[in-house]
């Protein structure tokens, strides 16, 4: 019984949305989605948000209890989650507000300085691991250059035919190697879909049966 | 420990700090280079071009991400602000990320300036944080005012003047979703396929090579990828703008109704090739205003008060007038006027920091990858000159 029903309620939404994907009837379209599913999915996303805000402080304030490693850092969290809130309601979230002002001059540096660091990492990489070992790698890294030179403008002045070759690299060998990875995923969903449809697949229970 | 096993063991510490040059001195100093445009980001500007001033006729700007993709794809959302608000493009913007919200309105402010006399509600609309995107996607196929309710103001939308002609995806008939992730692959499965909304995409150039499938495919329209699609954005932006053929009529005109009738714009390679077009774009401060000799009689014809100190300033160079606006002084400011000022500035075609931003970047981008081959092409010499002693040994 304990897995019964969770079981039956995932075959039935699954199968009200197959309904719903492939029938343009009035009463899965209208009834259905716009009068009972939609009003259902804007009540419940503000009661998901605070569970989320509530699971996330019960993470950290248990962090903080047991003295986990790396607890002082739950203090920031709090720190910076109450700030915000504050500066956000009483402040607003206009320009002029101080809600706006740490978006503009903490959030947005230090979140595109930890971006950035991919920048420094890959040139590390690129010296230290990118090397012609066997062929595959050799053309793996002659294809790396020349679509990395054709994308800036340095490299167009190298060679105006870098952007075409670069182009065809793109079009040709990393799309045929892209598709036949997307009809793999592609062919995947759709059996795992059946597979929990049909009731097959049903690890997502937990228990391991 | 031979020179080629120093390579090899290299501390990375030297790498970065290379690497932080490559970067920061091409930022600090920035120089004039040409991108060149690629299709999937002339289609998308054409496609947003083709509205201009129709009141039945929007876009909708999906801002999926939060601070840590900005310095991609911020630049790309302001270069489209801008093209819109230029051509009178109705832009309605939302994002399904609540750290997306502050970035709409940043980059609306940006705008702004540039054009200070849009309206919320009129020229443009922002819903805000929608959750749920799935639900809205499907949703706003049908009606969008019933969909999304109100604005990120909390006015219905029913009310504004902006949803005057526009009901669902047959008018808001263009979306750009903005990403670092594949949220863009939501639009292209549902919304193009059940109501035939066109999609294009600005993302990271990291995720750029997921979605050349669908470009090529024909279910994105266009693409803008990674730091230099914003660049050749931002570019065509400025060229068009400023470009002038001869044979049209650019006045705006109005119709029987009052409706603005916007002029078609030529859009072809060749003007982009053009060497007077790669003057349109520079990222170089500029200070000099440039005529011919009829397009200064009727610049200066229409302040004749001011003719006197017009032709004070007035220099020839290369056959062209030209006005150089490091040479007014505050007395001359205050004697011609904020309102000349502004205009000579703007003959200028100085562009200000913010609006070329990527193309400042890709000269980082630049040096950065010709670094990186550096790096690669020094890592293997190392690798085989030290593989070869080892044989040998």
């Amino acid at each position: 019984m304990k897995k019964t029903v969770p079981l039956l309620i995932v075959i039935l939404g699954g199968l009200i949305f197959v309904a719903w994907a492939f029938s343009p009837h009035y009463i899965i379209q209208e009834v259905f989605y716009n009068q009972f599913y939609l009003p259902w999915v804007y009540a419940s996303t503000g009661f998901a948000a605070l569970l989320g805000v509530i699971s996330l402080s019960m993470m950290h304030s248990s962090k903080i209890k047991r003295k986990a490693p790396k607890w002082q850092y739950s203090y920031f969290f709090f720190a910076s989650f109450v700030i915000t809130s504050l500066a956000g309601f009483i402040g607003g979230t206009q320009k002029g507000g101080l809600l706006m002002w740490m978006f503009e001059n903490m959030q947005m540096p230090m979140s595109a300085t930890m971006f950035s660091l991919l920048a420094f990492y890959m040139a590390s990489a690129a010296y230290k691991a990118f090397r012609a070992r066997s062929p595959e790698a050799t053309v793996l890294l002659l294809a790396a250059i020349v679509v990395m030179l054709a994308q800036v403008p340095l490299g167009v002045k190298i060679s105006k035919h870098l952007p075409t070759i670069s182009q065809w690299i793109l079009d040709v060998p990393n799309l045929a190697s892209k598709r036949g990875i997307m009809l793999g995923v592609g062919l995947g969903s759709v059996a795992t879909s059946l597979k929990i449809l049909l009731g097959i697949e049903r690890s997502y229970l937990g228990g391991g049966d | 420990m031979n020179i080629f096993e120093r390579m090899q063991k290299l501390d990375r510490r030297w790498i970065y700090i290379v690497v932080a040059l490559a970067i920061i001195i091409p930022l600090m100093i920035p120089y004039d280079s040409d991108n060149v445009t690629t299709p999937p980001t002339e289609n998308l500007y054409q496609m947003i071009d083709s509205f201009a001033g129709r009141e039945d006729r929007a876009i909708l700007m999906s801002f999926y991400h939060d601070a840590a993709t900005m310095p991609e794809l911020f630049p790309m959302e302001v270069a489209i602000l801008r093209h819109a608000f230029e051509r009178k493009v109705k832009v309605f913007a939302l994002t399904w990320y609540p750290a997306g919200a502050p970035i709409i309105d940043y980059a609306l402010n940006s705008v702004k300036e540039e054009f200070p006399d849009i309206q919320s509600g009129v020229d443009y609309c922002n819903f805000g944080y929608k959750p749920q995107a799935f639900a809205m996607i499907m949703g706003m196929g049908d009606n969008i005012a019933n969909t999304m309710n109100t604005d990120a103001e909390g006015r219905k939308l029913e009310n504004l003047p902006i949803m005057k002609g526009i009901n669902n995806y047959s008018e808001l008939n263009l979306v750009v979703e903005f990403s670092g992730s594949v949220a863009g692959m939501t639009w292209i499965t549902y919304a193009r396929p059940k109501f035939g909304l066109n999609v294009a995409t600005g993302v990271t150039a990291v995720m750029a090579a997921d979605y050349y499938p669908y470009l090529q495919s024909g279910q994105m329209i266009g693409m803008l990828s990674g730091l230099k699609g914003a660049a050749e954005y931002e570019k065509l932006v400025d060229v068009f703008a400023a470009y002038r053929d001869p044979v049209i009529d650019y006045r705006i005109t109005e119709d029987a109704e009052g409706n603005q009738i916007l002029p078609g714009r030529p859009f072809g390679r060749e003007i982009l090739e053009d060497e007077a077009s790669l003057d349109l774009s520079k990222i170089t401060t500029q200070t000099l205003a440039k005529f011919t000799d009829e397009q200064y009689l009727s610049f200066s014809a229409k302040y004749p008060e001011h003719l006197a100190l017009l032709n004070s300033l007035r220099e020839v160079q290369d056959g062209q007038v030209v006005i150089d606006v490091t040479k007014i002084t505050p007395e001359m400011r205050n004697e011609m006027g904020e309102f000349l000022y502004r205009e000579l500035n703007q003959l200028t075609r100085n562009t200000l920091y913010k609006f070329k931003v990527a193309r400042i970047g890709m000269n980082a981008q630049s040096v950065a990858h010709i670094m990186i081959i550096l790096f690669i092409v020094i890592g293997n010499v190392g690798y085989f000159i030290q593989k070869a002693r080892e044989v040998k040994n």
